[in-house]
């Protein structure tokens, strides 16, 4: 499945249980099921990113969640 | 409909900050003994207490906040409540108590918020403050607070243009205004650069963009206009227009992530009830948690046209003095702090220092008409007050 970026951001301050994971993308992406939050996998530092840019599906994570990747 | 008029009659603060050896007692016992020493009052008139407090059950292992109040402040048995809607607790603590003033029920209350947040680690206080969207859906997926708001940016960039230098801006001038503000957390004027070269939080939001981390504590004494007057010596400050509405928990819901509707509705309540226009408002506290929020405010308040918020920064349209309308003069959440619970009540403090004329070197010249807006969350919860002095 693939999704498009409605808006994103690159975190470097995070919660405790994404502590080791920054810096890490996280966006809203949209699909034909809408929008969600969601992590997007695969940032390296630097590159670039755009709203409007394709995404895919990567996994549910533990819970069950959407986790997409970048193309 | 025929409501009784409400006014604010008394109002006192702590100094916002990092406060390591003051508790949530000492805290609430100065700015709540403030605030009624202020209004003149006798303690026994006060027949009930709204308290506003978003995460103490959390970040400090207290709960039943209403009552530790009354207890602290020697109001004995008195009715309480504890209000909670994030970051918009304080402002609902106050629209309950106007609405059982407006009712008759109650002639004079005490309304306050505290928190204390900075004995913590920034990750615990970043989860904490994350429980204000939806832990589930989003929190869980790694979505912090900061980073919605930068997500905000981000697409209001991508609709309206690169708002950088705006940001930028608006925390320049908030942290001028902070530095005439004895209460303020922060006292020093920064430049564009610093706000640039800021450690990164999530971009586009470095720390200076993003409001500050803060212990502290606000109260004010409400009461009927018409018992006000039998009752203080103090000015008296109207509640003109009152208004609340909310919105979605979750940002990926939201029909528009850059004009909040949550703002546009209780603006336009508050409008409507105090029968004025963004037009007439002289200055206003407005929920600047990061800089882009309060460039977005100020459009959905009516200050400004959509898209136009940046500019009008950037040209002083925003500016305490000379400008079309001061926004934030006490420095906002930006420079004077965020003490979460307590921030919609400190923002009240501010607007009636000012209608008073009270506020010295930060005085807002020709300050008739002022408003506070506070928001909850990603805009899910808008509490909109507008004051003028009572006649």
């Amino acid at each position: 499945m693939k999704a498009t970026i409605y808006t994103y951001t690159v975190i470097r301050s995070s919660t405790i249980d994404f502590k080791d994971k920054t810096p890490y993308v996280a966006g809203i992406v949209e699909s034909e099921e809408g929008k969600v939050a969601a992590l997007i996998e695969g940032y390296q530092e630097g590159m670039p990113i755009s709203i409007g840019q394709t995404v895919v599906f990567s996994h549910l994570d533990a819970k069950g969640n959407k986790v997409f990747r970048f193309e | 409909m025929n409501y009784r008029s409400v006014s604010v009659i008394g109002i006192g603060e702590t100094k916002m900050g990092r406060l390591p050896d003051r508790s949530l007692r000492d805290l609430i016992a100065e700015a709540g003994n403030a605030a009624i020493a202020d209004a003149g009052i006798d303690k026994s008139l006060i027949q009930a207490l709204y308290m506003g407090n978003f995460n103490a059950q959390y970040l400090a292992f207290q709960g039943h906040m209403g009552s530790l109040a009354a207890e602290v402040l020697g109001l004995r048995n008195i009715p309480t409540v504890r209000t909670e809607g994030a970051c918009a607790s304080g402002s609902l603590a106050l629209r309950q108590a106007v609405i059982a003033v407006q009712s008759g029920l109650y002639d004079v209350v005490l309304v306050g918020g505290a928190e204390k947040m900075t004995h913590r680690d920034t990750e615990t206080v970043t989860t904490g403050i994350a429980s204000a969207g939806d832990f589930e859906l989003e929190a869980s997926v790694g979505v912090t607070f900061p980073s919605v708001f930068a997500m905000i940016a981000n697409r209001y960039f991508y609709e309206y243009g690169n708002a950088r230098e705006a940001m930028a801006a608006v925390a320049v001038q908030n942290h001028a205004n902070g530095a005439l503000n004895p209460d303020a957390q922060m006292q020093k004027e920064i430049t564009l650069q610093k706000v640039y070269d800021g450690v990164k939080i999530s971009d586009p939001l470095t720390v200076f963009d993003c409001s500050l981390v803060t212990d502290g504590s606000a109260f004010i004494v409400v009461a009927a206009t018409e018992v006000a007057k039998k009752i203080t010596k103090q000015k008296i400050i109207e509640i003109i227009g009152s208004g609340h509405a909310g919105d979605y928990i979750t940002a990926a819901q939201k029909e528009s992530l850059t004009t909040f509707a949550a703002t546009i509705n209780a603006a336009k309540e508050a409008y409507t009830m105090a029968k004025v226009t963004p037009q007439d408002i002289d200055l206003a506290e407005v929920h600047d948690c990061f800089t882009i929020t309060q460039i977005i405010n100020t459009e959905d308040l009516g200050f400004f046209p959509k898209g136009k918020g940046p500019e009008a920064v950037l040209t002083g349209k925003t500016a305490r003095v000379g400008g079309v309308v001061a926004i934030n003069p006490s420095g906002g959440l930006k420079a004077k702090g965020h003490p979460i619970g307590a921030t919609g009540i400190s923002q009240v403090f501010e607007v009636v220092k000012q209608l008073r004329g009270e506020a010295g070197p930060r005085q807002v010249p020709n300050a008739k008409i002022g408003l506070t807006h506070n928001i909850g969350g990603t805009a899910a919860t808008c509490v909109v007050h507008i004051f003028r002095e009572a006649k």
